[in-house]
């Protein structure tokens, strides 16, 4: 048999006939599932309807670790009537100067002059409360919705509800340079089945793992993929029944593909100059929040259901105890490209269907720590929301004049669950998974929509 | 009784309204002393606790906190009200200022009833008083009193008499809150009747269900409030929840729920508040509690007595090779079902292989048992796997799954727990010594009080309580450490894991779907309330102590062990919605009322009640234990269970697919002494574990009982996660099958320095089995996580067997997957010769057989091609031989025949 006639020499496509459909020795319930409906219903992770119509297709979830001084970003207070930090109280206004978005009328610090500019477009709401006061616990609570106990994220929840439109991709992608607090936790799928869990991208050259090939000549891997085809072959002769067997060829499949289609989403090399120049990306950069920021869009236009962009690890972060200028290099560095995402999805007429949302697990005391810092504050702080069916340029709630506790309109983290998951079209009291005897919910027995901030 | 008190009340205003004309100076409250127990908040003062300096009182203590009072009252005056003083009573209070105060006593009888007298300062104030009936209590005065040297002395003649609390006011006062005349005609014309009328309905002890635990139909319970705090603060608009609530501001709270007040309504409420809220209404009336019809709860078919059923006769008497296969026959028969073949020998050895070492058959294994045309052949390879230490850490391991095993305590910093491995090795070697089930769940909750013949002993049973010490941990703060919520955890994973029910959602109500009460939940919290649990160490305080020491000659020796030991032994109070700053009744320790609500009697209460928590569990008539855990066996050998929810046998769960079955192997486990290799044996050896997987295309019972809840034929498996890398690194010659019995190469303990910010994060490589890898419950391995591995943080009853692309990746990309098949490939050229010997042998360890002559022909076409493929490029140190066998390896690691079980 000549080379050119084997089986296990072909083109990438008609390996992959070979390996799911119609060729050979396929029975019948594999080129059903070519077939795009059977797919569907063989897929668990083929994007299904919302309950009820959306105004977001996808979420892009920025998480900034540490905890975010609220009064000196998106909160500001007077620094005025002696509050320096020296006075008995130790009370501290807010160290960077503020001043107001002209068009919209949002007041926000210097930290974030590009995101001052997008203030038409944000919503910022100032009364979140927290969970908790340990880092853990607030940042597992923001994505969980329980500070203590294991649940599935927010992210598992939708690839659940929703599925995914991309099926070569993940459904729920963390790019996360460093785990934040609770580690895998924040991204766990826990009861839910296991595909739905966050698929961790480091920033850098090979970001998802285990994408690239390790043979060093790509057709061994063919000829490989089609020695496995072909056994497999044979065994599901006589367990066509089976679906599961058929599933794994499908993923053999799915995952060849993602070699491929995996580097490309993530390679930004081909954006242009103009785009690198809006995000402040070198050409090059593989590691930036930049990078982050252009590789959410690029994964948002290819359909990923759940992005979530990890600002920061663990460790150096926005956990200013003992300097409140710790922020500034923070904020330099996610400022221009947060807001070039939100600039560059409305113009290639995708902020509509795109809920942007901008999280940190808790505020910081009004009250000097240390010789110029700020402690933990759970009991208010700010997050902010744009894009798919946010009403922009408004501000929801509200602190008290020295940013310590709600004046108004709280909103706690089932709350931002329970709107998130409104706008991506499900009721957050409807969308449960049975599991030990009781119907879990991402929200737990809480949660209202923030309907004010609606559009 | 009720008469005079109202008659008392009326004569109190009287002398109230004559006080005020008096315009004497106001009474202010001086001292209130716990005499028996911890500092109290009793209407809105605080009280000193028993520890108060300034007082004498050298009379016998006690506490009977499981006393019902009559009437009830708030939980800080029951608490205090039922720890007291006793015998002919003396309490001496000193630094009190000269001049006028009065004083009031409190009493209560906690068995029979007592006549005594009171005397304060040496005058008889309180006659021949009856203490009545268990429970009555009473707060004696007031009792005005000169005061000159400082001191007031009170005691009591005659019988016994239980003094529990004193109150000592400056000045004159009749010890109720005064309400002046118009403020009372307000109450009683504008308010009352409102309250009548539009709360009551829901908010009343005549109410059905009181919503919100609220009663507004007295003072005290307004003004406790709650399950949302309290309804009333007198003078406080903006606190009060009832203005909240009738002004319809906030969403989340509005009453009454149907119509909103109307504003005249509404204005007399704030009127009301502002001038005090004064209120007549002084009996604190008792939330009613729901009942559960524990007689009709007890109807549910898993808290029925277990029964055991006679097997059924069935038509095909051929087919059943036992008892168990007479049931499945029965009900199969019954549906018109036709069950499949026995599988072939070989696809049976790899099955029971791996069901009970989790590993493949070698292939000499194999060859033997092909060989053996004796009719217990399959029973002897039953016997020989049971023999092996691959056993226990296989099922062992199913039991680490149940009781979230872990190596470190699952804090924000994850402090390592360097001893949690003498646990896993004792439930290991408790499989492997067919330790009677009874006898193991005994050691695992109270081994440390059990007899033991010798230090050996005693130790094994001390490490045994590993299980409870392994719960998990939270917070990072040494205030307020948040024990409740690792008490909870325990609760939770024995609920689960022992009797199948979801004993934690009771934590803060009555559980909604199983007879389970929130008193259950606390009856059982008491006693790990009094069980010192070992503190792993915290970011704020790095130090682990509390550790259990091992015996050494009959002693407690140096070493020590991550395991419990007994604490001050106390019943604890419930704690409303949950919160611990909140707490209720306190609730005496025992048992679900459900399985029998036994209690701890006489000097058991001055233990935990782990031991006696132990002998319920293990009680033969609990209907759960047998049932749960012969289910949990048959789940592990089948691929799923006759309850297909093997930790929730409640209402939520499903009901058993063979309840006679089921009952019947329950019966079986209980009297074959427990033994769960005699479980094996049984299911093993039964036809309906030998049939085959596969199954001809026109079977009906695909289309009848596509999910095989009839057991037609036999479920397929993907491997689980450790089987898959235990194989793997089996295959490659490269596992130590050791076992382990050294601590994992955690750093000294004097070098820890882990905090939220850089909590334990390293990860142990090793060649040894999976089971003895660290477990870290923070940051969980990634391989594990892809291949659908346990929770480390919450008890996994049935692991997935998820088929996703991130699988297949690792399959083709992962390192670990190249090693162990490069590694495969050296073993194939150095154990066989031929290419023909080669591949079977492949074939035979990867597969459990060798290969077809089609099977042969592809290899040969397949070695072909990828010869002319790696030939046609340049690289360097290529050993062509090798790396084709390589390539074959990787392709066979990625097969379905590989990856799934028949």
């Amino acid at each position: 048999m000549g080379m050119n006639s084997s089986r296990f020499h072909s083109s990438r496509r008609s390996l992959i006939r070979s390996m799911v459909g119609g060729s050979m020795l396929l029975p019948g319930i594999l080129s059903e599932l070519l077939a795009e409906d059977a797919a569907r219903s063989a897929d668990p992770l083929a994007a299904k309807p919302p309950q009820f119509a959306p105004k977001a297709k996808r979420v892009i979830f920025v998480f900034a670790t540490g905890g975010v001084s609220h009064i000196d970003t998106f909160d500001p207070k007077s620094s005025n009537n002696g509050r320096d930090g020296n006075g008995k109280d130790k009370l501290m206004g807010s160290v960077f100067p503020y001043s107001a978005n002209k068009r919209c009328g949002t007041e926000i610090t210097d930290l974030f002059p590009h995101l001052r500019d997008s203030m038409e477009d944000i919503c910022v709401i100032r009364s979140m409360k927290s969970a908790h006061f340990d880092h853990t616990e607030a940042a597992v609570g923001m994505h969980t919705g329980s500070p203590t106990f294991a649940r599935p994220s927010m992210g598992s929840w939708l690839s659940y509800g929703l599925g995914t439109f991309n099926q070569n991709l993940p459904s729920f992608i963390v790019i996360a340079p460093h785990l934040p607090y609770g580690g895998t936790q924040v991204y766990a799928s826990d009861f839910l089945p296991a595909y739905h869990q966050g698929t961790r991208v480091i920033p850098g050259e090979q970001p998802i793992e285990n994408l690239v090939a390790k043979t060093q000549q790509r057709k061994i891997q063919e000829l490989e993929l089609g020695l496995t085809a072909s056994l497999n072959q044979g065994h599901l002769k006589l367990r066509q029944d089976d679906s599961a067997l058929a599933a794994r060829m499908k993923s053999f499949e799915t995952a060849f593909q993602m070699q491929t289609a995996g580097p490309e989403a993530f390679d930004v090399a081909t954006e242009d100059d103009k785009t690198h120049a809006m995000y402040g990306l070198k050409r090059g950069d593989t590691k930036s929040f930049a990078w982050q920021c252009v590789v959410a869009r690029r994964l948002a236009e290819r359909g990923v259901r759940f992005i979530e962009l990890v600002d920061t690890g663990s460790r150096p972060n926005w956990d200013s105890h003992g300097e409140m200028n710790e922020h500034v290099p923070l904020a330099k560095s996610v400022d221009q490209p947060l807001a070039a995402l939100i600039r560059d999805l409305k113009q290639r007429a995708m902020l509509d269907e795109t809920l942007i949302v901008w999280a940190t697990e808790f505020g910081r005391t009004p009250g000097k720590e240390g010789k110029h810092g700020r402690g933990h504050h759970g009991d208010c702080f700010s997050v902010w929301l744009s894009g798919g069916g946010i009403k922009g340029g408004i501000v929801h709630g509200e602190t008290d004049d020295i940013g310590k506790s709600i004046a108004r309109d709280k909103v706690d983290v089932h709350d931002l669950h329970a709107t998130i998951l409104h706008l991506m079209g499900i009721d957050h009291t409807r969308l449960t998974y049975r599991h030990a005897g009781r119907d879990f919910r991402l929200t737990d027995v809480h949660g209202h929509v923030v309907e004010n901030i609606l559009a | 009784m009720k008469c005079v008190c109202c008659f008392l009340l009326l004569v109190s205003i009287g002398l109230t309204s004559l006080h005020a004309a008096d315009d004497v100076s106001p009474q202010t409250f001086l001292r209130g002393l716990n005499l028996n127990g911890p500092a109290v908040t009793i209407d809105g003062q605080r009280w000193d606790g028993k520890d108060a300096k300034q007082y004498v009182c050298k009379d016998k203590a006690f506490d009977a906190q499981n006393v019902e009072l009559v009437p009830p009252t708030d939980a800080h005056r029951a608490k205090m009200l039922r720890s007291s003083r006793w015998g002919g009573n003396r309490v001496e209070l000193s630094g009190i200022p000269n001049g006028r105060c009065t004083v009031f006593l409190y009493v209560w009888e906690d068995n029979q009833p007592e006549t005594y007298t009171v005397s304060l300062n040496g005058r008889e104030v309180e006659r021949q008083y009856r203490s009545g009936p268990q429970g009555k209590w009473d707060r004696l005065g007031p009792w005005f009193v000169d005061v000159t040297d400082g001191k007031l002395v009170l005691t009591s003649s005659g019988g016994a008499a239980n003094f529990s609390g004193i109150e000592v006011w400056r000045g004159e006062y009749d010890g109720n809150v005064s309400i002046p005349e118009d403020q009372l005609a307000f109450f009683e014309k504008r308010i009352r009747p409102l309250l009548v009328t539009k709360c009551y309905e829901c908010h009343s002890q005549e109410s059905d269900e009181v919503a919100g635990h609220l009663l507004v139909d007295s003072a005290p319970t307004m003004r406790r409030g709650g399950d949302n705090g309290a309804a009333v603060i007198p003078g406080n608009l903006d606190k009060s929840l009832l203005i909240e609530a009738v002004r319809y501001g906030n969403k989340d709270l509005q009453m009454p729920p149907d119509e909103q007040l109307s504003s005249a309504e509404i204005r007399d409420l704030e009127e009301w508040i502002r001038m005090g809220a004064p209120d007549p209404r002084r009996t604190a009336t008792k939330i009613p509690r729901r009942t559960i019809d524990l007689a009709k709860a007890r109807e549910f078919w898993s808290f029925r007595p277990v029964t055991n059923p006679t097997p059924p006769a069935v038509h095909d008497a051929a087919w059943p090779l036992s008892d168990i296969d007479r049931f499945i026959l029965a009900e199969l028969e019954r549906q018109k079902l036709q069950p499949v073949g026995l599988a072939g020998k070989r696809s049976l050895i790899r099955r029971a292989t791996y069901d009970l070492t989790g590993l493949p058959p070698a292939p000499h294994d194999i060859d033997a048992f092909l060989a053996d045309d004796l009719p217990q052949a399959f029973s002897r390879v039953v016997d020989r796997l049971l023999d092996s230490p691959q056993y226990g850490e296989r099922w062992g391991r199913h039991w680490m799954d149940l009781v979230r095993y872990a190596d470190t305590a699952g804090e924000n910093s994850d402090y390592p727990i360097p001893q949690a491995y003498l646990y896993r090795n004792y439930i290991i070697n408790s499989f492997n010594a067919d330790k009677p089930y009874d006898e193991f769940v005994r050691e695992q909750i109270a081994g440390d009080l059990l007899p033991a013949a010798n230090d050996e002993e005693r130790n094994q049973h001390i490490i045994a309580t590993g299980y409870i010490a392994i719960s998990r941990r939270f917070g990072s703060v040494i205030e307020d450490y948040p024990q409740h919520l690792t008490i909870e955890d325990t609760i939770d994973n024995i609920g689960r894991v022992f009797q199948g029910l979801t004993v934690s959602c009771s934590r803060c109500h009555d559980h909604k779907f199983d007879p389970v009460l929130q008193t259950d939940y606390y009856a059982l919290y008491g006693i790990f309330d009094s069980t010192q649990y070992p503190f792993p160490g915290i970011e704020l305080d790095k130090k682990p102590r509390d550790f259990a020491a091992l015996f050494e000659n009959g002693k407690p020796g140096k070493s020590l062990v991550y395991a419990v030991s007994e604490s001050r032994a106390a019943d604890a109070a419930l704690q409303v919605r949950g919160e611990p700053k909140k707490p209720g009744e306190v609730v005496p320790r025992g048992f679900l009322e459900l399985l029998g609500g036994q209690s701890l009697n006489g000097d058991e209460s001055k233990q935990s009640g782990r031991r006696q928590l132990a002998d319920w569990l293990t009680d033969r008539k609990n209907p759960l234990t047998a049932r749960v855990m012969a289910n949990r066996i048959w789940q592990y050998h089948f691929g799923s269970g006759l309850v297909t929810t093997p930790s929730d046998f409640g209402h939520r769960g499903l009901a058993p697919s063979h309840p006679e079955l089921l009952d019947w192997l329950a019966s079986r486990f209980m009297t074959d002494g427990w033994s769960i290799k005699s479980m094996h044996r049984l299911m093993m050896n039964s036809r309906v574990y030998q049939l085959d997987s596969k199954s001809p295309s026109n079977n009906p019972a695909l289309a009848v009982d596509p999910n095989n809840q009839l057991h037609w034929r036999f479920k397929r498996r993907r491997l689980d996660a450790e089987s898959l890398r235990d194989t793997l690194l089996s295959h490659s010659g490269e596992l130590d099958s050791s076992m382990m019995t050294e601590p994992h190469p955690f750093p000294p303990v004097d070098k820890w320095q882990f905090t939220q910010h850089h909590p334990f994060r390293d990860s142990y490589e090793s060649n040894r089995r999976s089971v003895y890898l660290m477990t870290a419950r923070l940051n969980a391995r990634p391989f594990f996580t892809t291949f659908d591995g346990a929770d480390r943080n919450a008890s996994t009853a049935t692991r997935d067997n998820s088929v996703t692309t991130v699988q297949s990746l690792f399959l083709l990309n992962n390192d670990f997957t190249h090693e162990r098949a490069s590694k495969f490939a050296n073993r194939l050229l150095k154990e066989a010769s031929s290419t023909a010997d080669r591949l079977k042998l492949a074939f035979e360890l990867i597969t459990g057989r060798p290969p077809t002559t089609t099977e042969q022909s592809t290899a040969g076409e397949y070695f072909r091609d990828l010869k002319q493929v790696m030939e046609s490029a340049t690289v360097e140190d290529r050993n062509i031989e090798h790396d084709l066998w390589a390539s074959f390896a990787r392709s066979m690691f990625r097969t379905n025949e590989f990856l799934y079980v028949d």
